[in-house]
């Protein structure tokens, strides 16, 4: 029983990177997107704002997403092959515009002068930023809709049946507006801090609106969960209903937070909205890793080595932890960008 | 800017792990995961510090500033020391047995410190500090064969030489304590390496020359009498294992192995040599670095030639494990995907990577173009440019 409780322990830790990879990963990609849809007056302002807050911060959050793969590889070896192989192509695609989109950021951030090259490379920045967050949806519905069979040892190479069904879709679409959300809220208040009213309002708007497509897509996706990922919903339904209504109304929250302009409380609640929504998945899908023949139990590695990660992670998590916070502290805080030296030590 | 293009590759690494070694992952997930997973804090750290060193310039005092470049090293330090503990654990894989296919008593801090550990860690350690260090001495040994002669170049073609030549003599004892370890742990490697086909007493080293596996012959190779044995077993009697010991099945690539070996040695042994001319002239002037052209034309092809022995390296200890992935327990061919479109993949990699290379080249060449600002000594190091000269 305690190497159950030690799996399950893990499968924890590892969704809690999941969530702040989402958070904070998710809010680079839809800066990304919003780079993408920067037009008008304000267009090089609104970029302007964009690379100000990524630049510090992006390769950090990205830390996460590596973390999770290789707590992953190391606690749950059975799944995480078994998932490579039945996801290749989508999860291949999705690195790729890791790739690419982490290098078109620096190129365009260390470009010399305005032109060509920097144009090029924008759009490969903001379309990769939109591409990239929608493979990961389609391949976490695929996940989630119990059609990987794990057959013994073998598993099939899906080319299009599992991740690009009607229920993936929706959910990758819905990803894309999470991580919009997401940016359009971190940039209303960064904004707010750089004084750019202006912006304060394109950003806020954007936040609304994206919130109402990523509602409906959400509601869209539980109305097809019962016939495309039944595991999921009867999951659901027998121990995370209290978690998803608790989401909903946050979301709603958020919503009314944003009308009343308080921007930093809205910033609070959408990380807890995404939370909410991925803690829920998370919940409606266990005890399965890979719904319907891989449960966590089944799944996990050697309890030596589960044990020595949570270890090591506790031990990572007491440097890590005050090095985050002193990160988002520098950069994130309400200060001027240009107030000089803010830390004496 | 290269840690970012490093940040993605690492990105790469890590999936790629899954996606096109799935039977390697189970296998060895369970008991080499962790340092993977202790990397991945490593790594945090250095993220974290570097966006502060980056763009904390105004935001931190002259001193926190500093101080943050610690975590950068220690992160980088120990990143490097996990990773490559990992690929270690390939070479001689500890902490687990198995019993009927299955892999039981499992031990990650025994997989961790393997037998390879040592060995491998601080070769590849030394091995940055001193491709690291050549590498700067050589951007600015070339900047000032361009005419830039201020002090600015001087220093920064000092400083990379101090690092690079402290760090050679300690890479080359590594090399050597390596090779005699490989003798035991993996003779298969060693043999290759010095295209070693008959086992002998008294062997001789091989240097160059092409390795046939076909005839076990070394064609137009330079040879020491005994010079193997004494290497490796510091003995000018000693019987050397050679290939013949083994079957053919279980033989690395002989030729490009023992050629890669070659290549890494002639390079560490060019590195002293021109250290040592470098060091000589410093002295001999006095203390100034040498502005002598043939120096400075050295010193600009060292950089990339160390860069270039690393790779060599990998490819030995890479190549030279083949036909396993696992030594002994995993053989490639076995551990490799049953996904199809696995050349299109690789193709699309490569021509990315191709893309991301020039490009990379294209924008570092013209930051390169960007004057220093002018003022005093320390306004050139935390100027308004600065930031971004540091980034690269």
């Amino acid at each position: 029983m305690m190497e159950v409780d030690l799996a399950y322990a893990m499968v924890a830790v590892l969704w809690l990177a999941l969530i702040a990879y989402a958070v904070l990963g998710g809010a680079d990609f839809g800066a990304g997107m919003w780079d993408l849809l920067a037009f008008g007056r304000t267009a090089e302002k609104q970029r302007n704002l964009i690379n100000q807050a990524l630049g510090p911060v992006w390769e950090a959050n990205h830390v996460w997403l590596i973390f999770l793969i290789v707590g992953l590889y190391a606690a749950f070896p059975f799944a995480f092959a078994k998932v490579s192989i039945a996801l290749f192509l989508p999860l291949t695609l999705a690195l790729l515009g890791i790739v690419l989109r982490g290098a078109a950021f620096i190129f365009r951030t260390y470009a010399v002068n305005a032109g060509t090259f920097t144009r090029v490379w924008s759009r490969v920045f903001s379309s990769t930023s939109t591409i990239t967050p929608f493979l990961f949806g389609t391949a976490a519905a695929a996940v989630a809709s119990g059609r990987i069979r794990v057959q013994g040892e073998f598993v099939e190479t899906d080319l299009s049946t599992i991740w690009l069904t009607p229920f993936a879709l929706t959910i990758g679409v819905m990803a894309v507006s999470l991580c919009a959300v997401l940016a359009a809220i971190y940039l209303t208040v960064e904004a707010q801090h750089a004084k750019e009213e202006e912006l304060v309002r394109v950003y806020r708007w954007r936040a609304l609106l994206a919130g109402a497509v990523t509602a409906a897509l959400g509601a869209w996706g539980l109305f097809l969960a019962p016939s495309a990922a039944p595991l999921l919903w009867n999951g659901m339904l027998d121990h995370a209903l209290p978690l998803v209504f608790a989401t909903m109304l946050t979301g709603g929250v958020t919503a009314v937070m944003l009308l009343l302009q308080k921007y930093r409380l809205a910033r609070i609640l959408i990380v807890l909205e995404t939370a909410g929504l991925l803690g829920a998945w998370g919940i409606s899908q266990l005890p399965y890793l890979i719904p319907p023949d891989v449960t966590v139990e089944r799944a996990a590695g050697s309890p030596v080595m589960i044990t020595a990660l949570l270890i090591g992670s506790l031990l990572g998590m007491i440097i890590l932890l005050p090095s985050l916070w002193l990160l988002f502290r520098i950069f994130k805080s309400r200060r001027d960008t240009d107030s000089g030296p803010l830390l004496h030590p | 800017m290269l840690f970012a293009i490093g940040a993605v590759s690492g990105t790469i690494l890590s999936f790629e792990l899954g996606l096109l070694w799935p039977t390697f992952t189970e296998y060895s997930g369970s008991v080499i995961g962790l340092p993977f997973a202790l990397e991945g804090f490593a790594f945090f750290l250095e993220a974290i510090f570097f966006g502060l060193y980056l763009y904390g310039w105004k935001r931190l005092s002259p001193l926190a500033h500093w101080l943050c470049s610690f975590p950068i090293w220690i992160g980088g330090l120990l990143s490097a020391w996990f990773v490559v503990s990992a690929n270690a654990w390939m070479n001689t894989p500890a902490g687990f047995e198995i019993q009927n296919g299955e892999v039981v008593g499992i031990n990650p801090i025994a997989a961790i410190l393997n037998p390879s550990t040592p060995y491998e860690t601080t070769h590849m350690i030394f091995a940055c500090y001193v491709a690291t260090g050549f590498g700067v001495a050589a951007l600015y040994a070339v900047s000032m064969l361009r005419g830039n002669r201020d002090e600015y170049r001087r220093k920064g073609l000092l400083l990379g030489m101090v690092m690079g030549s402290i760090a050679l003599p300690f890479q080359m004892l590594s090399g050597h304590a390596s090779a005699v370890f490989l003798a035991e742990a993996q003779p298969t490697k060693l043999a290759a390496m010095e295209g070693h086909f008959r086992t002998e007493a008294g062997a001789p080293l091989r240097i160059g020359g092409w390795a046939d596996p076909a005839t076990g012959q070394v064609h137009y190779a330079f040879e020491i009498p005994k010079g193997l044995s004494i290497l490796a077993y510091n003995d000018p009697d000693a019987t050397v294992r050679g290939l013949d010991q083994f079957a053919r099945a279980d033989w690395p690539n002989v030729p490009l192995v023992h050629l890669s070996f070659d290549g890494m040695v002639s390079i560490g042994l060019l590195a002293l040599l021109i250290g040592t001319a470098f060091w000589f002239l410093y002295f001999k002037g006095k203390r100034s670095v040498p502005k002598n052209r043939w120096m400075l034309w050295a010193v600009g092809c060292l950089g990339p030639l160390a860069f270039l022995a690393i790779e060599l390296g990998w490819m030995v200890t890479e190549l030279g494990r083949q036909p396993w992935v696992i030594y002994g327990v995993l053989r490639t061919e076995d551990a490799v995907t049953t996904a199809t479109g696995l050349d299109v993949s690789f193709l699309v990699f490569s021509l990315i990577y191709v893309l991301l290379a020039i490009t990379l080249a294209w924008l570092l060449h013209n930051l390169s173009r960007i004057p220093l600002p002018k003022g005093d000594q320390r306004e050139k190091t935390s100027g308004p440019r600065a930031p971004e000269r540091i980034g690269v």
